[in-house]
């Protein structure tokens, strides 16, 4: 995964790793926390010295504090149910003073903008606040060396400025792991392009280069495939969509953005029908499909192609063909367990695309997803869109940008009809 | 209540219920272990009250038919290879009432652990075997996880247009919900050690000292052993 890699890290220095899905930068990141080769095993030479501790003479839970690791998929890292005590967990686990955890606790909460979720049940959490949880329970341990992957991966951007700065005025030397270089290029000290194992100089390649957000406002067009009339929907007694209208035209593109919490993944199941609204109506025309997004809820199937053709009544050739179209060919016999997480995103991709929907509602399809791979997709789906109308949830802008046709915010949602 | 005690005199009511010998005992703490589990949410509940009542109606099944017990024969039957011949006497019946309801007991005192008690305040309260509480802790997550993991595979096959209908439908649900598990345990412990966990010199948050509803549990906790062993 990684071959003759050097890097040296300077206190307080940020470092923006860049790089294809696959290309090694969550291995680097695991090589600096000593989970590479503790963890994971494998063949490992060479050094890698952090604060004066070699990682293959200690453990990586000995380097805990000194060095702290946000992982990619922040649902996968909560030990605790409650946010208080997940963000205890680490200061409890490196032996901090007893009377000073649930203060530093409480303040690295306050910090990442989540000290009002301290009592709240993980599982009850949105992805975005789930997201901030777990980077401040890195933040409480103050380390001198913190490693973030994908931080900022359900992140809306005001979020993910926030987040990134929070990590630079740490003090800390920072290696950050970015599918979206605009939302690190500014921050950062040094970039390092990951690729192929190997760590790159340079220039970065075209589609790395950060561009502003066009986003387009085009007026709604054809027949409606989909009519939101005034919908409301509430989890329990905590109201999340408030009479909300949202026509989707055939033929048409439309990103749905707005901060995390406001609703914007309940808009698009409502959309799909896959809740019913408590007030108002959704009238649909032809068939919708939905896709998710947590990837791991495509591996039903122990063939790649079989997952597909799911959605197909097990039409194994048009599978084949989506796989195709997903830069999938030659995958279609491997488990879908055996994928990287950015195949994990196509694969899904896939098992959606090939109904061939009238209704297509995408939710944060570009979690995880390198800027060529989106490029991709933008065309795929700019493609596409003239057979069906098409829901993009993401707080992706740029993808937003290239890919749609007009843009809905659910950031005033609360007070008044979308469209 | 702190979770402590409270998890103590759950434990006692086990206790109580293993020891005692009389099926009118047992079932008055499975009564009063179902009144506890009914203050849980409807939904959440639902689930582990399917299970223990199922657990219990199956042992009073069964019982009868493998067990040889007493000389009021109610029902006689043809003669099985292995299990021999098949009767089902009045003493039969009342055994398997008696271990059915106690089972029943001994699961609702689960359930009651599962449903209420804040599993976090619990591990970080303990002062000895942190790490099997804390493992008993991951544990208990495993049923509302896997019920988690089972409604979003749903949905996401409901996003496709494939409905799961039938216990067919589901029972394929159960291998990826299975390999989904293993995969997150792998990532949840490379996590835990990533945070430090297991390293020596560990500390716990202070925690506010016991009231006297927590100490008066503690001793009704012991009481209900007692109680078992000498009136039950």
């Amino acid at each position: 995964m990684l071959h003759e890699c050097s890097l040296e890290l300077e206190p307080g220095e940020v470092v923006a790793l860049l790089g294809p899905s696959g290309g090694g930068k969550s291995t680097l990141l695991r090589a600096l926390a000593g989970l590479v080769p503790h963890f994971h095993g494998g063949r490992f030479s060479g050094r890698v010295d952090v604060a004066g501790h070699d990682t293959r003479r200690v453990r990586p839970a000995e380097l805990a504090g000194t060095v702290a690791t946000l992982f990619q998929d922040p649902e996968d890292q909560v030990v605790f149910t409650r946010v208080a005590a997940e963000v205890a967990f680490g200061l409890e686990n490196v032996g901090t003073p007893p009377a000073q955890i649930s203060p530093r606790a409480a303040e690295a909460l306050a910090a990442v903008g989540a000290g009002h979720l301290a009592e709240r049940l993980v599982a009850e959490l949105s992805g975005g606040e789930l997201q901030r949880v777990c980077l401040a329970s890195v933040l409480a341990l103050e380390p001198r060396l913190l490693l973030l992957d994908e931080p900022t991966s359900q992140l809306d951007p005001e979020g993910a400025a926030a987040a990134i700065e929070l990590a630079r005025s740490s003090g800390a030397a920072v290696v950050v792991s970015e599918q979206r270089p605009d939302r690190i290029l500014d921050a950062c000290d040094r970039v390092v392009f990951v690729e192929n194992g190997r760590l790159r100089d340079g220039e970065l390649p075209p589609a790395w280069i950060p561009r502003d957000a066009e986003l387009r406002d085009e007026q709604p067009a054809g027949a409606p495939a989909c009519v939101l009339d005034g919908v409301s929907f509430a989890y329990g007694a905590v109201p999340v969509v408030a009479d909300a209208s949202l026509t989707l035209g055939r033929g048409e593109i439309v990103a749905l953005v707005g901060p995390n919490g406001s609703g914007k993944t309940t808009l698009a199941k409502l959309a799909a029908g896959l809740l019913e609204p408590a007030a108002g109506g959704v009238e649909r025309e032809g068939r919708a499909c939905y896709l998710s997004q947590d990837p791991g809820r495509y591996l039903v199937r122990e063939r790649a192609d079989e997952e597909v053709a799911l959605a197909v009544g097990g039409d194994l050739s048009r599978a084949r063909r989506a796989l195709a179209e997903l830069d999938l060919a030659g995958f279609e016999t491997r488990h879908p367990r055996d994928l990287s997480s950015g195949e994990r995103e196509r694969l899904a991709l896939a098992a959606v695309l090939v109904a061939e929907p009238d209704l297509l509602v995408l939710d944060e399809p570009t979690r995880g997803v390198d800027p060529e791979r989106k490029a991709e997709l933008a065309a795929l789906l700019r493609a596409q869109a003239p057979s069906r109308a098409t829901l993009v949830v993401t707080n992706d802008l740029v993808f937003a940008g290239d890919v749609a046709d007009r843009c809905v915010s659910t950031a005033a949602e609360r007070e008044r009809a979308l469209v | 209540m702190s979770p402590a005690p409270a998890a103590a005199l759950l434990a006692g009511a086990v206790a109580a219920a293993l020891l005692a010998d009389r099926l009118v005992s047992v079932t008055a703490i499975a009564l009063v272990l179902l009144v506890v589990c009914l203050r849980a949410p409807a939904g959440r509940r639902r689930l582990y009250l399917i299970g223990v009542i199922g657990s219990g109606i199956a042992v009073f099944v069964v019982t009868p038919f493998v067990a040889t017990v007493g000389s009021h024969v109610l029902w006689s039957g043809p003669t099985l290879p292995v299990l021999g011949e098949l009767d089902v006497t009045r003493e039969e019946l009342y055994n398997g009432l008696f271990q059915g309801v106690r089972l029943a007991a001994v699961g609702l005192a689960f359930a009651a652990y599962a449903l209420l008690l804040d599993h976090d305040r619990l591990v970080q309260s303990a002062r000895f075997a942190r790490r099997s509480v804390l493992t008993v802790a991951l544990a208990t997550r495993l049923v509302p996880t896997l019920e988690r993991d089972a409604a979003g595979l749903v949905e996401a096959l409901r996003g496709r247009g494939v409905e799961v209908t039938g216990t067919r439908g589901r029972a394929r649900l159960l291998t990826p919900l299975l390999a989904g598990s293993l995969e997150r345990a792998l990532n949840l412990a490379e996590a835990m050690e990533a945070r430090g966990y297991g390293r020596a010199g560990a500390t716990r948050a202070l925690r506010p000292p016991w009231s006297a509803l927590d100490r008066c549990a503690l001793a009704g906790a012991a009481g209900l052993v007692a109680l078992g062993v000498l009136w039950l």
